[in-house]
């Protein structure tokens, strides 16, 4: 970690490495780590944690690309949802299960902590995120590729 | 930029699916005959078990939840002492406690200021706009906020010292810890330990001044809304005191009479689980009472879990300062057992209280820093149940093996699961109080939430971080059980 004063970019992948499809954000930062290794700028990590735990792990970055699974039921498994941090909600959080994203950034940015100033989320539609299993649903599976593509395209392009 | 593939789209995302689901029955009058909250199960656990190595569990159940892995680390790693007959070295139980204290402290702090935050620093009548973690942070100030935060990262660190990282610990073996303590790194975790007394004790501060000193919040917390007179099981040590990590399981009834008082190991002979014929869900209740249905009072098998429940089935706490903090919760409260659910809150800052000083105590323990942290086991594994207090309650971990110690079955019983049935009594008053005669008053679903977010309950633990809050959805059924209304709050 010597080198995190490098770093200006982080691609955080999210997830339960044993929940079947909610692996998904881990397997694409990991995919994505084999390609921009030893590259300079950008940080892969994949972390199972959620929450507040985030604020040590995105702090003191420039940018933040968030890779995680989603369940909306409103596209076919395999949907890749884009999205600006904006468009999350901010400060809705009434349980430590579920504080999200953008209510981590809200609140390490009031504590004066330094928190990614861009901030892009890659969501996977997902299909089975409750069955203990270690293998994805093929929908899903042949998103990775795609989400692959994309985290490294935004990573390398910039947003 | 272009997306490379129009199957990439633009799209806020608002609501997660399979989470926060109540179903909510009117009889033939229009009125509330039956409501519950739906919570999703997870489903494969004992098949993705079977045929692993027991050694394996605490690594595969610390992964069920994001926010208690340690709970499930803790549990999993004393249901391998009972399979492998082996009891921890001192300095490898006395590791466990303080990694475990460090959790519960770290755990509790952060549902105090974000959980019971909104609605009891900032007020339940704020404007919702208010009633939220910044909410929060206005209210107790920047610093305030900081120490919160601050503090949490030194508790995960020491976690993480002993188990390599804080959110899947690799730390308990059966027999022992697969760390000790160097000597060297002594005295940060001795500063650590007064520091996290003194942030416990200023919690309390904060909730005298903010909450006990505001008569419309105690008069909030002992409103019949929230109250349910209902059984509470919890572990205690040898002198009845609560324990969180090694103990007897005490069961008191309404009036804090003792019903039982027993080993993990028998715990089926003391918790059944029921099931109705309108919901998968299983409701846990005191198998010696029998299954009296959703009631309250003397005579009832319901019971609750977690912090209150905790303080209610002890005739006191191990540390001094938090017995001190524990006499005044039941001065002010009008004696034992205390039935308003929203004194969780209340009874959580004193568990604070608790799990600081026992991490000074432990840290004192000159045995602490012993090498000897493992006896190896040499038992054949047979069968193991393992029981923590996990921040929300009471938590059972179940395995049986064959010779070899490869998982033959695996059960797991699980804080909400305890609490289930009182949950459900929660969530049908308040839909009682709000449907009449087929009409719905408005705001039902923020009044329901109210109802059951005291107990925390954990909705299945996946796919949580985005979109970061609690969609509830709730159906309600006629007479004939046909959905006539849906209600989503986003």
């Amino acid at each position: 970690m010597t080198a995190v004063a490098e770093w200006r970019l982080l691609v955080l992948g999210l997830g339960n490495d044993i929940l079947t499809d909610d692996a998904v954000g881990l397997l694409v930062a990991r995919a994505v780590a084999a390609q921009l290794k030893d590259h300079p700028e950008i940080a892969v990590h994949e972390t199972t944690e959620m929450g507040l735990a985030l604020l040590d792990e995105i702090a003191d970055f420039d940018a933040l690309i968030l890779v995680d699974a989603v369940q909306t039921g409103r596209t076919p498994p395999g949907h890749i949802h884009e999205c600006d941090i904006a468009d999350l909600p901010q400060v809705t959080a009434t349980s430590p299960h579920f504080v999200g994203a953008g209510e981590t950034l809200a609140l390490g940015r009031r504590l004066g902590i330094a928190m990614p100033e861009r901030v892009r989320v890659i969501a996977i539609e997902v299909a089975d995120p409750f069955t203990l299993g270690t293998q994805p649903t093929t929908a899903v599976q042949k998103a990775v590729g795609l989400a692959v593509d994309r985290v490294i395209a935004l990573a390398r392009d910039g947003f | 930029m272009p997306a490379p593939s129009n199957r990439i789209t633009i799209d806020p995302i608002t609501r997660l699916e399979g989470h926060g689901k109540i179903d909510i029955y009117l009889d033939d009058m229009g009125d509330v005959e039956r409501a519950f909250l739906q919570v999703p199960e997870l489903r494969g656990f004992e098949v993705f078990c079977r045929g692993r190595p027991a050694e394996d569990m605490p690594q595969i159940t610390s992964r069920i939840c994001g926010v208690c892995p340690t709970a499930h680390h803790m549990a999993a790693t004393k249901a391998l002492d009972a399979l492998y007959q082996v009891e921890p070295t001192p300095a490898g139980r006395l590791i466990r406690e303080l990694v475990y204290h460090a959790f519960m402290l770290e755990d509790h702090a952060l549902h105090v200021f974000i959980l019971g935050g909104p609605d009891f620093i900032v007020g339940p009548d704020a404007p919702p706009a208010e009633r939220n973690i910044l909410g929060v942070i206005g209210k107790v100030g920047v610093e305030a906020g900081q120490r919160v935060i601050a503090t949490r990262r030194r508790l995960r660190e020491l976690i993480a010292y002993f188990g390599g990282k804080a959110v899947h610990p690799v730390l308990g073996l059966p027999g022992g810890v697969s760390k000790a303590l160097d000597p060297a790194d002594l005295p940060r975790f001795r500063q650590l330990a007064q520091d996290a007394v003194d942030f416990a004790a200023w919690t309390l501060d904060v909730f005298h001044q903010l909450v006990l000193g505001n008569p419309d919040y105690v008069k909030l917390i002992t409103s019949d809304a929230y109250t349910h007179r209902t059984c509470y099981l919890g572990m205690v040590d040898a002198q009845n005191r609560v324990n969180f990590y090694d103990g007897k399981l005490r069961a008191v009834d309404c009036e804090g009479r003792e019903i039982a008082t027993f080993a993990a190991a028998q715990y089926r002979d003391f918790i059944a689980e029921h099931v109705e014929p309108w919901s998968y869900m299983k409701f846990t209740y005191l198998r010696p009472r029998g299954w009296q249905g959703f009631t309250e009072g003397p005579d009832t098998s319901v019971y609750a879990v977690a912090p209150l429940a905790r303080l209610n089935v002890a005739d006191g706490m191990a540390t001094p300062r938090a017995q001190a903090a524990y006499e005044e919760f039941f001065r002010v409260l009008g004696g034992k057992p205390v039935h308003h659910t929203l004194a969780n809150h209340w009874a959580r800052v004193i568990e604070m209280l608790y799990a600081a000083e026992r991490m000074l105590e432990l840290v004192h323990d000159p045995m602490i820093m012993s090498p000897d942290v493992r006896r190896v086991p040499t038992a054949v594994p047979r069968a193991g149940i393992g029981v923590v207090e996990a921040p929300r309650g009471t938590l059972f971990h179940d395995y049986a093996t064959d010779e070899r110690g490869i998982i033959t079955a695996a059960n797991l019983i699980v804080a909400t699961g305890n609490n289930a049935a009182r949950i459900a009594m929660s969530v049908e008053r308040a839909a009682k109080g709000l449907i009449k005669g087929g009409q719905v008053t408005e705001g039902l679903l923020n009044k329901v939430e109210m109802a059951f977010r005291a107990y925390d309950p954990c909705l299945g633990c996946a796919t949580h971080t985005l979109p970061g809050h609690l969609p509830l959805k709730a159906r309600i059924f006629d007479h004939r059980h046909q959905v006539v209304r849906e209600l989503v709050q986003e």
